[in-house]
C-alpha cells in the first residue's frame, strides 16, 4: 500500500512517505481517523504538548485573511503526561510516525515535558516549538535570538530520548544564522516555518480582530516566504530540513523538497480539506510515475540554476 | 461525519440577504436536531475556510436544506451558487439538543438563530411534547427570511416579536418569553439559538426561575471537527491551573448548558 518511490529518512528514521501533519492542525491524531487512513500518512506532528495543562488564549482565538488566516490558540493542550497516558494507546494501533511538539514557557518546562514524554513508548521524535508567537513567555522568545535557542536546544538534546527537530520561527533577521546556531548545538533535523506573526483590525471597533491582539499568519498566503526560507537553510545546513508552509497540493509539497527539504508538513489545509494529506501522497506517486524519478530524495535540494 | 462533495439543488432567497440552500448527496444521513456541516464551493480559492451552518431541514435521507443570512465573504460565495454547482461538505457535526427528560419545551429563536431550531420543533411535535415557540427578528423581511412560514406551518403554538413592531409583537423576543414563564410556572426546558446579547438573556432569564435552558452557541470555525481550537467559548471551571475554560463549540456543542457557559465573554461578534 505504501509506495517504495516516497520512502524518506530523516535523522534514522524510517517514514514511509515524506507528508506528515502539521503541529496545532491534526489534533493528537485520532482526531483526524475518521476522515483519513493514519496509515497511509508518513507521519504527524501532536498539538503543542506542555509539561502541565494550558487553557490557552480567550476567543476570538483565528480570523480568516486573503489566502490563509491569523490564529493565537495560545497553546490550549491537555499536558505530556495525558498524552502518554490516554492518548499514545490508542495511537499505536497505526502503522505512522508520531512527533511529539514540545512547547515550555522556559528552558525547565521545556525539559520537563520532554522527561515525561521520554516515558511515552512509540513516540519517533521530538519537535522542539520554539516559535509559537501566540505567547508572552518562552516560545518564541527564545526563538528570537540564536544563543537562547541554541542553550535550550543543547539542553533538549541531553534529555530527549529521541531524535530532535527544532521548528524555527520565520520572525527573525537571518533564518540561516539561527538555524546554524541550533546546529552546532545538536538538534537532529530542522522544521520551518512556523506561522508568520500578523494583525488584523476591524474597523468598525477599532479593535484587533483577534483577543489577543496580535496572530500567527499560516495558508497558502505564506507559502512563498516558507520556500525562500527553506531553500536558504538548506544550502548553509547539511541537517535534514522539513518544509511547513501553505502547503495544499502536491506540486506546493515538490516545490518545498526541490528547495531543499528531505519532508514536508501540511498544517492550514487540513482545516478546509480535511482529506489533503491522502491527495498529497497520491500527487507525489503521479509525479515520480510522470518525471521517473525512482526515489523522492533525489529530488531533494534539486533546484535547477538555469 | 464523512467529507463528501454535494451538489446544489437550489439556492432560494426567501428574503433579501437570506438564502435557503437545498442540497444533494450521493449518502443517505441520520441528521439530528442542532447538528451542522462545514460547506464551501467546490474547487474554490477564496475564501479558504469552509462556513459552519446548521442543518434547517433533512428534506429526504439525501437532501438537506440550509438557511443562512449573508454577512461576510464566505456567505456570499455561497450565495452565488446556482442549481448543479457543486459544494465541499463535512457532516453531520456537532452535538445535537437534548429532548429526553423533556415535560415542557419552550424554544426561543432569534434571527437566523432559528436555522438551528426548526427541525427541534418537528422532533417535539412527533414527541408530542408541550412547546411553545418564541420568535425574534429585527423586522418583517427579517422575519420572512428567517423562515417564519416554516414556523408558522409546523401548527405549534408561536409568538412572534420584531424590533421594529413591522410583524407580530413590538420589542424583543425575551420579553413575551419572560411573561410566558411567569403565568405557566409548570417545569419546562428551554431551548435557545440567537445572537449572543439574547442568547446570555434568555439564560438570565431561566436561571432565576430556576429552568434548565440550553442554548446552541455560534463561533468562527477553522475546522469543524475539533483539531484548531480555534471557536471557543469560555465556560466555568473549576479546575485550579484554569484548564478546562474553554470549550470547542464545533465538537463540545454546538449546544451547551447554559449555565456552563460565561457568558460575559462573548464568543461571536453578533
Amino acid at each position: 500500500m505504501h509506495d517504495p518511490r516516497l520512502a524518506i529518512e530523516i535523522a534514522g528514521i524510517r517514514f514511509n512517505n515524506p507528508v506528515l501533519g502539521a503541529s496545532g492542525t491534526f489534533g493528537y491524531g485520532l482526531d483526524m481517523a475518521e476522515l483519513i487512513d493514519l496509515n497511509r500518512l508518513g507521519g504527524f506532528c501532536t498539538k503543542g504538548l506542555s509539561a502541565r495543562p494550558l487553557a490557552g488564549n480567550p476567543p476570538a482565538r483565528i480570523v480568516e485573511t486573503h489566502g490563509g488566516m491569523l490564529n493565537a490558540i495560545g497553546l490550549q493542550n491537555i499536558g505530556a503526561r495525558a498524552f502518554v497516558e490516554e492518548k499514545l494507546p490508542l495511537l499505536r494501533q497505526y502503522d505512522t510516525r508520531i512527533i511529539a511538539n514540545v512547547f515550555g514557557y522556559s528552558d525547565d518546562d521545556y525539559i520537563e515535558a520532554i522527561e515525561i514524554l521520554n516515558d511515552g513508548a512509540d513516540i519517533a521524535a521530538y519537535e522542539l516549538n520554539i516559535s509559537c508567537p501566540n505567547v508572552k513567555e518562552g516560545g518564541i522568545v527564545i526563538g528570537n535570538s540564536a544563543a537562547a535557542a541554541a542553550r535550550l536546544t543543547e539542553k533538549a538534546r541531553r534529555a530527549a530520548a529521541r531524535p530532535l527537530i527544532v521548528k524555527l520561527s520565520p520572525n527573525v533577521t537571518d533564518i540561516s544564522e539561527l538555524a546554524r546556531a541550533i546546529r552546532d548545538a545538536g538538534a537532529d533535523a530542522l522544521s520551518l516555518i512556523n506561522t508568520v506573526v500578523g494583525m488584523s483590525i476591524d474597523v468598525n471597533t477599532r479593535k484587533p480582530r483577534l483577543n489577543y491582539g496580535t496572530g500567527g499568519l499560516s495558508g497558502p498566503a505564506i507559502r512563498p516566504i516558507a520556500v525562500r526560507m527553506v531553500y536558504e537553510v538548506a544550502r548553509v545546513v547539511s541537517l535534514p530540513v522539513i518544509g511547513i508552509g501553505g502547503i495544499a497540493s502536491a506540486m506546493d509539497a515538490l516545490e518545498f523538497i526541490i528547495a531543499g527539504a528531505t519532508a514536508v508538513q501540511i498544517g492550514t489545509a487540513n482545516y478546509y480539506d480535511p482529506r489533503v494529506t491522502m491527495k498529497v501522497i497520491d500527487g507525489l506517486s503521479e509525479y515520480c510515475e510522470h518525471h521517473q524519478v525512482d526515489s523522492i530524495f533525489s529530488l531533494v535540494s534539486s533546484l535547477r540554476k538555469e | 461525519m464523512i467529507d463528501t462533495i454535494a451538489t446544489v439543488e437550489r439556492n432560494l432567497e426567501p428574503a433579501k440577504g437570506y438564502r435557503l440552500l437545498t442540497l444533494n448527496f450521493n449518502e443517505e444521513f441520520q441528521i439530528l436536531p442542532g447538528q451542522f456541516a462545514m460547506l464551501r464551493a467546490h474547487n474554490g480559492y477564496e475564501p479558504l475556510l469552509r462556513r459552519a451552518l446548521a442543518v434547517y431541514k433533512q428534506d429526504s435521507p439525501g437532501q438537506l436544506s440550509f438557511l443562512y443570512q449573508v454577512l461576510g465573504r464566505g456567505t456570499e460565495m455561497l450565495s452565488l451558487l446556482g442549481s448543479g454547482a457543486k459544494v465541499d461538505a463535512l457532516l453531520p457535526l456537532g452535538n445535537h439538543w437534548p429532548v429526553e427528560e423533556c415535560p415542557r419545551a419552550i424554544v426561543v429563536a432569534g434571527g437566523v438563530g432559528s436555522a438551528s431550531v426548526l427541525m427541534l420543533c418537528e422532533q417535539l411535535k412527533r414527541l408530542r411534547v408541550d412547546t411553545q415557540i418564541f420568535f425574534g427578528a429585527a423586522n418583517e423581511r427579517s422575519a420572512l427570511g428567517c423562515g417564519i412560514a416554516d414556523f408558522l406551518a409546523l401548527d405549534l403554538p408561536l409568538s412572534t416579536t420584531t424590533d421594529d413592531g413591522s410583524f407580530g409583537e413590538h420589542g424583543l423576543v425575551t420579553s413575551p418569553l419572560e411573561r410566558h414563564l411567569d403565568e405557566d410556572t409548570r417545569t419546562a426546558v428551554v431551548y435557545t439559538c440567537g445572537p449572543w446579547a439574547m442568547m446570555k438573556r434568555v439564560a438570565e432569564i431561566s436561571r432565576l426561575r430556576e429552568v434548565k435552558c440550553f442554548a446552541s452557541l455560534e463561533a468562527p470555525m477553522g475546522c469543524g471537527f475539533g483539531v484548531c481550537v480555534g471557536c471557543v467559548v469560555a465556560v466555568n471551571t473549576d479546575e485550579p491551573s484554569g484548564y478546562g475554560s474553554y470549550k470547542r463549540v464545533c465538537t463540545d456543542g454546538s449546544v451547551f448548558p447554559a449555565d456552563l457557559i460565561r457568558w460575559e465573554v462573548a464568543a461571536m461578534s453578533h
